[in-house]
């Protein structure tokens, strides 16, 4: 009995929840140049606060994930008058390390109030999922692969074919010019982080009926997140996606061939083997700066 | 080395002061217990922040797994001493290769990219490093760690009593304090700090980059090898959940508290992040939120950490001592107003993507000459500058420098041969003094001066003829934007360069400050200075130009004599079809 | 430059200063410390260990403490971490007046602390179930739980003995506690003529496990036995056993009977066997204690207490029983009590100073924890 398909379908699943808190990430690389490590974190909060409008308040699902949703954009513009706007003329290195702060504080905030022992949130489906030949299809992966497809979609969309899209491109090019030219550049700015957070926030919701909900699965998710945008490519779109996927694949064909307890080792592994033989990662451009 | 003689004999003697104090306390300090135990902890963890000091702090590159090292330091003191029986310095020493080693080993395959990346792949390898202590439990010993570390008899020192033992490792910090300190002024230290302020400038002044972030990484790999190996013999047990990533994250909070540039600083950073926990134990829980929420608050409020408040408030810049200094050298290099060819470009071409920059220039300077080169905004002079310098690669044709073809060269190696530049948008080293700025123009490789004394009178000299000897202790930063401007070109003379390319050394400057950058340009003329400049104010152009190059959408359209060139109907009609901008 | 001098002075008058918050207790109590990990990531567990000590003292001083004199306990916090624990446990030494110390239960940190431990000469209790802690020949340690080659023996007995089994999987994490758990299963298991068809580690905190079940799957045991600490971790592979159709017996370590597990995984921990050092239908102290804790925490104790409680009312006998708190004599009070009665169970300690020899099997009755039976050895 071949174990193959199973793994590729868990693999799947697994990178699609990489790849999603992979996009979020590399927005703010595009419109913000910020390289956010509290990415994670987005996901914890998001997941915790779902906790609480659904558990703690008992509202509808779906009421209770568009709160949760705008919360986070909420948090995602706050996060950012503190840990960005102060430090913006400073480099990325200030920022970098302000965004770890930022996790020490957020996880440890949260540990705090709600202590260690992890919180249950169900998903969207009751069922666990149903068979198909050999292969167990979980129905929260395929809700996450369903919805992070259409993601995609929505942000391809939202990128390439509006003004919002151009406007936010030209931002992270170059933002003197962008603003002589009429774009509002702080309002862009910070729309993208309230997004990034949203979008965290999004996938913490929906890893959490696999996951549970701790302070744990922030740096769970987001270390593999950041890996998954350098293989794909720093600051590309496209990249962040298929370096989801490659290393929830990877991961979890490594882990079933190779070696369960370095089963996260591959990832990182990849990872230098990128930088070494093709540092632009596989969808990006080579970087030059302006002289 | 700027240092006189005295203060040498003055370092010097707060060394051997420092050390002496050092051991006076370590033999009084307690044999066993905890305050011996947090003194330890301290002194250890000082040593491996100094590190991050180096690679942060002096040369800006964001690393994430320093703990890794410490684990590994401390590892290959337990094992080697524990399992394989080496006397316990020889693994202490091991410790320090294997960690320069692997710290040089990263930095090759991550320090060619940008910051992030270096942050990035420190976690991955921080990750595998607990990881493979954690799996690989025929030869660590696994989760259960390694416990039993002996510590050896050195001369009068029984290391095996705990006081002894810190003595030890305090000296071991002074030595390392020193260094670090005694580093920052070097010119090692100096290439780190300009590359940390700016790359590319740092690059053209011919430091190379690359393996002046190298050698800062390893330095600091070793150094936390170091204090992990003291680490092992201080606790004697160590086990994989002491050099985690969060770890690192503490050591490099240490750092950043303390204040990241300054070795001292570092060490007081390490010293209230190993007692604050212990202060502030009845915040419980919320301390660690309290942590995280300094570290931001560090950033903003704080960026030269608490340190850099001390050393605002009782140390001045000191005014630099300046004796008479023999004027710059500029003459030396004087031809005849020759036909030599300094710079040789022939079909030179550079396309981002689609758009071709520069299609297929030509272009040839005389020796002593000054060559404009000219053209409505957009022409491409300034990609043809940084194709001359190295900073772009040509996608076509050939830089030639006094008959050697360069056009593989990296910017550090065209440096070497003597082609100097300034920027557009200024480019000077903002942590440093304006004589530390211009000290290394004074040392790029393949100058004509040797040692410490003669390049620190060359780097005066050179701000004596821009005349801004009297401001050369001061912050660059803090002087006015049109005298940075004179920094970045005294730092270019003080390299004695072949050839001088300066681009836009107008851009921004008033009406007087433009007749008084007219005049020294008049001046560098005289000399018999190659130049290759680019300006739009043609009345300076007018002043200075011995030849002239027109680009537009580029292409060469003219190429002469100043007179014959303006009068190009091409030129003309590049010109009109756009006004004439001075502020580019 | 004096500043390294600066610096150690600095480091003397703000140690001086962190001695100093130590808050000074009536002269006349018999003090006991105790390093709990009231920070970090096992703070809930602390404050069980903290609350269940702190019964402990209540009970003895109701009883009326020991040579005339009360009970008092002095507590450090660990932050969960190895340095964290060689400080805190230095500092309670520092003090000089402790009679004796309870330290962790993670077996970790229990070796960190070993070296200074056997230099304090003093008893030091602890509950961390690594076998190989109570082998160093330190004197001065006494083991208040079982250990864990008792938790193997008793999980391979169980299964081979009552429930019939023969193809066991065993998978445990790659942490001290579940490696060393693996190893004295995997030993157990060949003294019953048993060779395990899987041994599978894996770190702690996976999202997904299914590589590991399906390594189960594959090898086609019939039974399967974990030792993992974390409850997410349980939950998760309890969850991925029943997608994928394995239903074959699970006897865990005693994270699978856990308030948290059985909060996380649900229906799909029904029908699981766990060990577990701590049952209230055990015996009657259990029972005692179960009601004292339920009462004072408001929610049912389990194994990270009631060894505390253990220690201190052994501490308090001992000290009765020899007549004095001078350490040496102490430990041969320990040494010579025979058939204490505590809530974890029947101790007699050995000259290892491990105390307790068996386990209870406790079986998770659709979603209840039911008391199977206790299973003791002799050695």
């Amino acid at each position: 009995m071949s174990l193959l398909p199973q793994l590729l379908f868990t693999g799947i699943g697994i990178g699609s929840i990489y790849a999603m808190v992979a996009l979020g990430f590399v927005l703010l690389i595009r419109s913000a140049n910020v390289v956010n490590f509290a990415q994670g974190e987005f996901s914890m909060l998001g997941a915790y606060a779902m906790v609480i409008l659904l558990t703690g308040f008992g509202l509808n699902y779906f009421v209770s994930l568009g709160l949760a949703v705008v919360a986070m954009a909420i948090f995602g513009v706050v996060f950012a008058s503190i840990t960005y706007w102060p430090l913006r003329d400073r480099g990325q290195i200030p920022v970098i390390i302000s965004t770890i702060g930022a996790t020490i504080l957020l996880s440890n905030l949260i540990l705090a109030t709600y202590g260690p022992s992890p919180e249950v949130l169900p998903g969207l489906f009751d069922g666990a999922g149903f068979l198909v030949g050999n292969v167990f299809m979980d129905s929260q992966y395929l809700t996450i692969i369903a919805v992070t497809a259409v993601l995609v979609g929505l942000q391809y969309l939202i990128f390439e074919k509006t003004m919002v899209g151009k406007k936010l491109q030209a931002t992270s090019q170059d933002k003197e010019m962008a603003s002589l030219l009429g774009i509002p550049v702080i309002a862009m700015i910070f729309g993208t982080f309230a997004y990034s957070a949203a979008l965290g926030g999004l996938a913490g919701i929906l890893v959490a009926p696999i996951l549970f909900v701790s302070v744990g699965i922030g740096p769970l998710i987001a270390l593999k997140a950041f890996a998954a945008n350098i293989i794909g490519g720093f600051g590309s779109i496209p990249g962040a996606i298929c370096g989801g996927l490659i290393i929830g694949i990877v991961e979890t064909l490594g882990a079933s061939y190779i070696s369960v307890p370095y089963k996260d080792a591959f990832a990182f592994l990849m990872l230098l083997a990128v930088l070494l033989v093709r540092p632009q990662g596989l969808f990006g451009e080579r970087i030059a700066e302006k002289a | 080395m700027t240092r006189t003689a005295s203060s040498t004999g003055r370092t010097a003697l707060y060394g051997i002061l420092a050390l002496a104090a050092v051991i006076a306390v370590a033999l009084l300090a307690p044999t066993q217990g905890y305050y011996l135990n947090i003194m330890m902890q301290a002194a250890t963890y000082a040593i491996a922040v100094a590190g991050v000091v180096i690679v942060l702090g002096y040369c800006g590159q964001l690393a994430l797994c320093q703990a890794a090292f410490l684990g590994i330091g401390a590892y290959c003191v337990a094992l080697g001493t524990v399992d394989y029986g080496l006397p316990f310095f020889v693994a202490l020493a091991l410790g320090v290769v294997v960690t320069s080693i692997g710290g040089i080993f990263l930095g090759l395959a991550t320090l060619r990219l940008g910051g992030h990346y270096l942050a990035m792949v420190t976690i991955g390898f921080q990750m595998i490093v607990t990881m493979v202590l954690t799996n690989w439990i025929s030869f660590t010993r696994g989760p259960d760690g390694v416990s039993g570390v002996e510590r050896p008899v050195l001369g009068p020192l029984e290391l095996g009593i705990g006081s002894h033992y810190l003595a030890l490792c305090l000296a071991f910090l002074v030595g390392v304090t020193f260094y670090a300190a005694s580093l920052k002024a070097s010119r090692l230290g100096r290439a780190m700090q300009a590359v940390r302020d700016n790359e590319l400038a740092a690059s053209t002044c011919g430091i190379d980059v690359f393996r002046t972030k190298t050698i800062a990484f390893g330095i600091s790999a070793a150094l936390g090898g170091l204090g992990g190996g003291l680490f092992a013999g201080a606790f004697s047990y160590i086990s994989p959940d002491q050099f985690t990533f969060n770890e690192s994250i503490v050591l490099l909070t240490m750092a950043l508290l303390g204040g990241v540039q300054s070795p001292v600083g570092a060490l007081l950073g390490t010293v209230l992040l190993v007692l604050l926990p212990e202060w502030l134990r009845f915040l419980r829980q919320a301390y660690l939120a309290v942590y995280g929420a300094a570290v931001i608050a560090i950033m903003i409020f704080l960026p030269r950490g608490v340190w850099g408040l001390v050393a605002d408030r009782f140390f001045k810049a000191a005014p630099v001592e300046t004796g008479p200094v023999p004027p710059l050298p500029l003459l030396s290099r004087k031809g005849e107003a020759s036909k030599e060819i300094v710079l040789d470009i022939s079909g030179l071409a550079k396309h981002f993507g689609g758009l071709k920059a520069l299609d297929g220039v030509d272009m040839a300077v005389r020796k002593g000459s000054v060559h404009a080169l000219i053209g409505p905004n957009g022409s491409g002079k300034t990609t043809m500058v940084n194709v001359i310098t190295g900073l772009y690669v040509a996608t076509a044709g050939s830089v030639k420098l006094l008959g050697r073809d360069v056009t593989s060269f990296a910017p550090h190696e065209r440096a070497k041969l003597g082609m100097c530049r300034t920027y557009q948008n200024i480019r000077v080293f903002r942590g440093l003094s304006v004589l530390e700025n211009v000290t290394i123009g004074a040392e790029r490789d393949g100058n004509d001066v040797a040692g410490a004394q003669a390049t620190r009178e060359r780097a005066l000299a050179a701000l004596d003829f821009v005349g801004l000897r009297d401001v050369a202790g001061l912050p660059v930063g803090d002087l006015p934007y049109g005298h940075q401007r004179y920094v970045e070109i005294a730092r270019a003379l003080a390299g004695s360069p072949e050839i001088l390319l300066l681009d836009e050394p107008a851009a921004g400057l008033n009406l007087t400050e433009k007749g008084e950058m007219a005049a020294l340009l008049k001046r560098l003329k005289g000399h018999g200075l190659t130049i290759v400049i680019i300006d739009h104010d043609m009345k300076l152009i007018e002043q200075v130009a011995d030849h002239i190059t027109v680009l537009n959408f580029g292409k060469r359209i003219a190429d002469g004599e100043p007179r014959a060139v303006l009068a190009h109907p091409e030129v003309i009609a590049a010109y009109l079809g756009e006004p004439r901008n001075e502020a580019a | 430059m004096a500043l390294s001098r600066r610096f150690a002075l600095g480091l003397i008058s703000a140690a001086a200063l962190a001695g100093s918050l130590v808050p000074a207790a009536a002269e006349d109590t018999i003090k006991i410390g105790m390093a709990a990990p009231l920070t970090g990531v096992a703070a809930e567990v602390g404050h069980f260990q903290q609350a269940g000590a702190e019964l402990g003292i209540e009970r003895v001083n109701a009883e009326g403490g020991a040579l005339g004199r009360k009970f008092e306990l002095v507590i450090e916090d660990d932050q969960t971490t190895n340095p964290g624990i060689v400080l805190a446990f230095s500092r309670l030494i520092n003090r000089g007046d402790l009679v004796a110390v309870l330290a962790s239960l993670r077996s970790t940190q229990v070796n960190a602390i070993s070296a200074d431990a056997k230099r304090a000469g003093i008893p030091v209790f602890f509950g961390g179930t690594d076998p190989s802690l109570t082998q160093n020949g330190n004197p001065w340690f006494f083991r208040t739980r079982p250990n864990d080659s008792f938790s193997a023996k008793v999980i391979a007995d169980y299964g081979v003995n009552t429930l019939g089994k023969k193809k066991w999987a065993i998978v445990h994490s790659t942490d001290a506690f579940g490696t060393a758990g693996a190893k004295a299963l995997t030993a157990s298991l060949k003294a019953l003529g048993i060779e395990p068809v899987l041994v599978q580690g894996f770190n702690n905190s996976q999202a997904d496990m299914t590589p590991i079940v399906l390594a189960v799957r594959q090898s086609g045991a019939d039974i399967i036995a974990s030792y993992t600490p974390l409850e997410t971790d349980v939950a998760v592979l309890a969850r991925q056993f029943k997608q994928f159709g394995i239903n074959a017996p699970w006897v865990g370590s005693a994270s699978v009977a856990s308030t948290t597990a059985l909060q996380l995984a649900g229906p799909a921990l029904h029908g699981t066997f766990a060990v577990a050092d701590y049952n209230s239908a055990a015996n009657d102290e259990a029972k005692v204690y179960f009601d004292a804790f339920s009462k004072k925490v408001g929610r049912p104790p389990d194994y990270t207490s009631a060894w505390t409680y253990d220690s201190i009312r052994l501490i308090a006998e001992a000290v009765k029983k020899a007549g004095s708190t001078e350490p040496a004599k102490v430990r041969e009070a320990l040494l010579s009590l025979k058939d204490f009665k505590g809530a974890e169970g029947t101790y007699n300690f050995d000259q290892n100073g491990d105390g307790l020899r068996g386990y209870n099997i406790v079986r998770n009755d659709k979603g209840t924890i039911v008391f199977e039976r206790h299973i003791a050895f002799d050695k």
